[in-house]
């Protein structure tokens, strides 16, 4: 057993996005221990047996996802999201840019297991450098035989596209993530038909995280027992986690499940900047709740930053310290749900922009006390009632914000101006 | 079946069924804008929110099937609220406009939200502005600030009508719906759109500001401009009928309309409608003309006896005008003639006779001679929908050029025309079946071998005769042009144990009213009459409802009649072509302005009701024979009401029991169509031929004709079409014509009664000779 780190070895080996560099450091032998040693049956029950959970955010089981698909002859795709668009979240786009390969290679262990003959990465829009990379991967994989007929001799063959998306963070929710990549408007669709069963061109899909098929490798190489060293027993193995905010070393580091937040915050990331303290982090992600500073020593696996009230999420962990204005925070946050808004259904669509509106006026001195209950009531009519899950995504910030941080919102309508000294805009012309 | 409970009532639906359908059953409305059942579930617009015990949130009643043992609660104070949210949201940047909005009074958003909305809003900020009174073709206007972003109209254009020309743009807050490229758009189906706005979005421009719900009167009503007889419902205000609605009947339509049905109601006020009496060029009152043309009755009755007199009924009369006419002929003039304007020869038996239940169990539909698109277009939704719920549906097409538009997995047999009945006797024959009628049809073929103007193998035309042979469930869509092809679907239906049902596409529409009513139907008895007429047998000879020259397919022996007749008599809407060729024109009654029946293409029986008073002098056609009887003193008594409908076949029109097959000609090995010339076939085109309307002018094709894009290449014709001089043997007309890539080298597809242009002046399958007309510059 070699010694971590196993997803970001781009840290510590140089130049590894070349595969002549990657091939080097055993890149590709568990492709061909894989092909080799494995039937695809094998791999699923392997997987399963890691407890490797989606990366992506909502931490689903990915063995049982791939278990899904009917067994009915239709051909199969696997399409890996990389429309890694949330606030706070960038380790996919480390994942594509630094290491192509290992997602190539994680990609093909995963058909080979699905029984993909097709599979896909939608690339987020904005990911040019990424795009590139990734495309320039797969036509080296190509050239290796990596990829195409007949790989390695294994009588498997696979073919992957590298599809740029246009610019969406809804393209994430995996069945607009399928209309787009059909060519279509980019809106989440109708569930059931749940993407195994009618996915891609109506098809069986497996649709996975840029990071979860980047633990493929590792974890054929080392096995699932290796894999449940690390972590809790619901949430086993590693974890890639983007720590930004008010750190000394913002960046994406690779922790075993279950390290504590202080220790990812303190160890890790350098502690937060200035000497100031910790006020809130948003452990998973912009949609996520936020956790107060006594919840520090929360340990980070999706079981127990759920049972602190917030999500794990896709791992975004934004870090806000002492000086920072939750009114500001909160506006930030659910502005962005507002342009992204894909418009499909009427509560996400009319409320993050009402809110944000409002949110936006309270921030600038020009709220009034009934905007509080206002809000409240807002949330309350987008909980639960959207058609998929940006609206509720859209919520969890300043729904927390206000439980916590309730004073601060407080002083906004009725001081009309901030106490943590946030920058007022004009008033007057608001 | 799935047995659930909703607001404490029970009821049992079929699995699949959506909650907000389970609870229209029991008649409780939930409020829904974005569902429609037609197009399935979409879940966007939220207002359908309903409790379902055991599950932790409110769940969207037009996404969610029902489950066995459910419990939904379609009212309560969480739904309320839910609902009262998702109105809010939809206000805070809706203008609120209601006063000048046309859909004011009949609006699902005022209707919610005076059932489940705020008394007041608690919206401060500033609204979105979008785009307000924006034309998206000449008949529908679009309001982007009233829409609710229901998608019905982009999903019914997109995924229902298969014409993507409306689409969302922009996303969030600042999402429209948009036409396509900022094109206008020119589906024939586009003003399906303002029925299926939930909202004062999309509004009909010829409708605008013409009234409120209040001062309306609304009538039931059926399309009378071709066979489908589509269901509408007639809005009137002050004596002029000023809006049609598609009418949806529930488990039989949706209510869709075409274009033509939907906006081309102002034939009753356009300015070319007939007001007066013009008797031998003399304008007079109906009632003075009546006199004149009972001395007329008279004396022929006196000369040359009732034998020479003939009635022929067309254009739009009801079942129950034709009835009329039938009666007085028999009773007042018995031994005088009636027969119907046909403009094709072919006949269907009514034993054949399939309706559109029929197309919603196809497994393949055969167009035979021409596209239901143009002739019949809310069939070809049908048959699109038909596709959707059996993605295995095989369309075919038998005809001169390629009939089947985009349809999966379509095939096409090109044949040339009058060689259509002969082809399909050939497929049947090669199927190899031991039916004795198919057998007998293949005996008179000979040697008979089709050649087609496409590719097409040996294996395929054989295939193609077993698929008719032995599907299990058939409809054809016939276009009535061979006659003998009456033949060849009562051989075929005998040769086939599973359902075989034929639909007519022809006209006029309610041919198979009149043949109901006592008119006969088949071809012979009007040629017959225009023969004897053309010879001078005939000394009065009244024409209703129908234009004789620009329906008659023999332009020319139509004309030699009506000049050998001694007094011709045309009861109608309009002048006909040629007026000084009538001794009388009479103003005439017609659609929406006497109530009765129309039978469509099913042989369906449908009522229609009166909405307005006819204008001007004009009478409904009893009133005429009422006073031309008086005029002869004869007593002509109908009973006040006849009742067309049979007491077994229901809406139907009794099927008889079909005829004797009658033989199929061999047609004759056609000459090749020389140089420079083209085969002209005849369609039926709603859009053209029919009503005036000045709403639909800007509709009407500019370019009618459709010509190869080889030929339109070797005439010199640019992608846009252009000006064609037709010369053929009996006359010389000049049409305009425009490339279209469904037509075979050497063949001028043309609509039957383009104004000016009239085709029967060159008769069907005649060979013309065929040169382009140089622009004229006006420079």
């Amino acid at each position: 057993m070699s010694q971590g780190p196993y997803l970001l070895r781009n840290q510590v080996i140089a130049d590894i996005d070349q595969i002549d560099v990657y091939e080097a450091n055993q890149g590709y032998q568990p492709l061909r221990k894989a092909l080799k040693e494995y039937d695809p049956k094998a791999l699923v029950e392997m997987v399963k047996a890691s407890g490797l959970r989606g990366r992506g955010g909502a931490g689903f089981p990915t063995g049982m996802k791939w278990s899904f698909l009917p067994n009915d002859g239709r051909p199969r795709y696997l399409v890996v999201n990389s429309d890694e668009a949330e606030p706070g979240t960038f380790k996919d786009r480390e994942l594509i840019e630094k290491n192509p390969h290992q997602l190539i290679e994680g990609m093909i262990i995963s058909s080979y297991a699905t029984g993909a003959r097709e599979a896909y990465v939608y690339c987020r829009g904005e990911f040019l450098y990424g795009a590139a990379q990734l495309k320039r991967a797969v036509a080296e994989a190509y050239q290796h035989g990596y990829l195409g007929e007949n790989i390695l001799d294994s009588g498997f063959s696979l073919d992957i596209k590298v599809y740029r998306g246009a610019g969406a963070y809804i393209c994430g929710e995996e069945s607009a993530l399928l209309e787009s990549l059909e060519g279509k408007r980019g809106n989440p669709r109708l569930k059931p038909p749940f993407p195994a069963v009618a996915g891609l061109y109506g098809m069986p899909t497996v649709v996975n995280n840029v990071e979860t098929i980047c633990n493929l490798p590792p974890l054929v190489e080392n096995g699932p027992e290796w894999y449940r060293t690390m972590g809790t027993e619901k949430s086993p193995g590693l974890k890639v986690m983007s720590v930004s905010g008010h750190v000394n070393r913002p960046g994406n580091y690779e922790i075993p499940l279950s390290t504590p937040l202080r220790s990812l915050i303190e160890d890790y990331a350098g502690g937060i900047k200035g000497g100031r303290q910790v006020k809130a982090i948003i452990p998973g992600g912009s949609s996520v709740p936020v956790l107060t500073a006594d919840k520090l020593d929360t340990p980070v696996d999706y079981e127990a930053i759920l049972a602190a009230g917030s999500m794990l999420g896709s791992g975004g962990c934004i870090v806000i310290d002492d000086q920072t204005c939750m009114v500001a925070v909160s506006a930030r946050l659910v502005r962005f749900y507002r342009e992204e808004s894909c418009g499909k259904c009427t509560p996400c669509r009319e409320g993050t922009f009402w809110m944000t509106d409002v949110l936006e006026r309270m921030e600038a001195g020009a709220g009034n006390p009934r905007d509080l209950d206002l809000i409240r009531d807002m949330a309350d009519n987008i909980a639960g009632k959207c058609f998929c899950p940006l609206g509720d995504a859209s919520l969890g910030v300043v729904v927390s914000a206000m439980k916590y941080f309730e004073d601060e919102f407080e002083a906004h309508v009725t001081e009309h101006s901030c106490p943590m000294g946030a920058r007022l805009y004009d008033t007057v012309n608001h | 079946m799935i047995r659930l409970t909703i607001d404490d009532r029970e009821i049992t639906v079929p699995e699949g069924t959506m909650i907000v359908d389970a609870a229209a059953q029991l008649g409780i409305d939930v409020p829904i804008y974005c569902y429609h059942q037609a197009l399935g579930p979409l879940g966007a617009c939220r207002i359908c929110l309903v409790q379902v015990e055991k599950m932790p949130k409110l769940v969207t009643g037009c996404t969610t099937a029902v489950q066995e043992g459910m419990v939904v609660h379609t009212r309560g104070a969480a739904v309320d609220k839910g609902r009262k949210g998702v109105l809010e949201f939809l206000l805070i940047n809706h203008p609120l406009d209601c006063p000048v909005c046309d859909k004011g009074g009949e609006c699902f958003l005022q209707d919610y939200t005076f059932q489940y909305g705020a008394p007041a809003g608690r919206y401060d900020e500033p609204k979105i502005h979008k785009l307000k009174d924006a034309p998206i073709n000449d008949f529908i206007i679009i309001d982007q600030e009233r829409c609710v972003l229901c998608q019905r109209c982009v999903r019914f254009m997109g995924e229902y009508v298969g014409e993507e020309q409306l689409l969302l743009e922009g996303r969030g807050v600042d999402t429209v719906v948009a036409t396509v490229s900022h094109q206008p758009m020119d589906s024939q189906f586009s003003g399906n759109v303002i029925d299926l706005c939930p909202v004062g979005a999309l509004l009909s421009i010829p409708y605008r500001y013409k009234a409120r719900p209040w001062n309306l009167e609304r009538e039931e009503s059926v399309c009378p401009h071709c066979p489908v007889g589509c269901t509408t419902s007639v809005t009137s205000r002050e004596g002029h009928v000023i809006r049609v609605e598609g009418r949806p009947v529930a488990g039989r339509n949706w209510g869709w309309l075409c274009d033509r049905g939907r906006f081309g109601y102002d034939f009753g006020y356009v300015e070319k409608r007939l007001l007066n009496a013009l008797v031998e060029g003399r304008e007079m009152s109906a009632a003075e003309s009546t006199r004149t043309v009972g001395r007329w009755l008279d004396a022929a009755l006196t000369d040359r006896g009732p034998e020479s007199v003939a009635f022929l009924v067309g254009g739009q009369q009801t079942m129950e005008e034709a009835y009329q006419v039938a009666r007085f002929s028999q009773e007042v003039l018995p031994g005088s003639r009636t027969a119907m304007v046909r403009t094709v020869e072919g006949y269907l038996p009514s034993g054949l006779n399939g309706s559109f239940q029929d197309i919603e169990r196809a497994d393949v539909v055969v167009y035979i001679g021409g596209d239901p698109y143009d002739a019949v277009p809310v069939v070809h939704l049908k048959v699109r929908e038909r596709q959707r719920a059996n993605p295995g549906l095989k369309v075919m097409g038998v005809g001169a050029y390629e009939l089947t538009r985009d349809f999966h997995g379509a095939k096409n047999f090109t044949v040339k025309p009058q060689h259509q009945a002969a082809f399909l006797a050939y497929a049947l024959a090669q199927a190899g079946t031991k039916s004795q009628a198919v057998e007998h049809l293949a005996s008179q073929l000979g040697t008979y071998v089709p050649s087609l103007l496409n590719p097409v193998t040996p294996e395929e035309i054989q295939a193609l005769g077993r698929t008719l042979l032995e599907s299990e469930h058939l409809v054809l869509l016939w276009d009535g042009k061979e006659p003998e092809m009456e033949s060849v679907l009562l051989a075929l239906r005998a040769a086939r144990e599973d359902a075989t049902e034929v639909l007519p596409t022809f006209g006029p529409s309610n041919w198979r009213g009149w043949e109901r009513a006592g008119i006969p139907a088949h071809f012979a008895s009007l040629q017959t009459i225009i023969d004897d007429a053309a010879q001078g047998k005939i000394s009065v000879l009244f024409v209703v409802g129908a234009d004789l020259l620009r329906d008659y397919p023999d332009r020319e022996q139509a004309r030699r009649a009506l000049e050998r007749v001694d007094h011709v008599v045309q009861v109608g809407l309009f002048l006909p072509e040629e007026v000084q060729l009538y001794h009388a024109v009479v103003p005439g009654a017609g659609w929406s302005e006497v109530y009765g029946t129309y039978t469509n293409m099913e042989g369906r029986m449908q009522v229609a009701m009166a909405t307005v008073q006819p204008p001007g002098q004009a009478r409904p056609l009893r009133t005429y024979l009422n006073s031309w009887a008086h005029a002869l003193k004869k007593s002509f008594v109908l009973e006040s009401e006849w009742d067309p409908f049979d007491d077994d076949s229901g809406d139907f029109v009794p099927r008889e029991s079909l005829p004797e097959l009658r033989p199929v000609t061999v047609p004759e090995p056609s000459p090749g169509t020389p140089p420079g010339s083209l085969r002209v076939v005849g369609f039926s085109l709603v859009m053209e031929g029919g009503m005036p309307s000045e709403i639909l002018a800007p509709r009407v094709p500019r370019f009618p004709g459709r010509i190869s894009p080889q030929d339109a290449a070797r005439l010199g014709f640019s992608e846009q079409g252009g000006e064609l001089q037709l010369e053929g043997t009996m006359g010389k007309i000049s049409v305009m014509v425009a490339p279209d890539r469904r037509i075979p080298d050497g063949i001028l597809a043309l609509p039957y009664g383009i104004h000016g242009s009239p085709l029967n002046q060159l008769g069907e399958g005649a060979s013309v000779k065929a040169v382009r007309l140089e622009e004229v510059s006006l420079g």
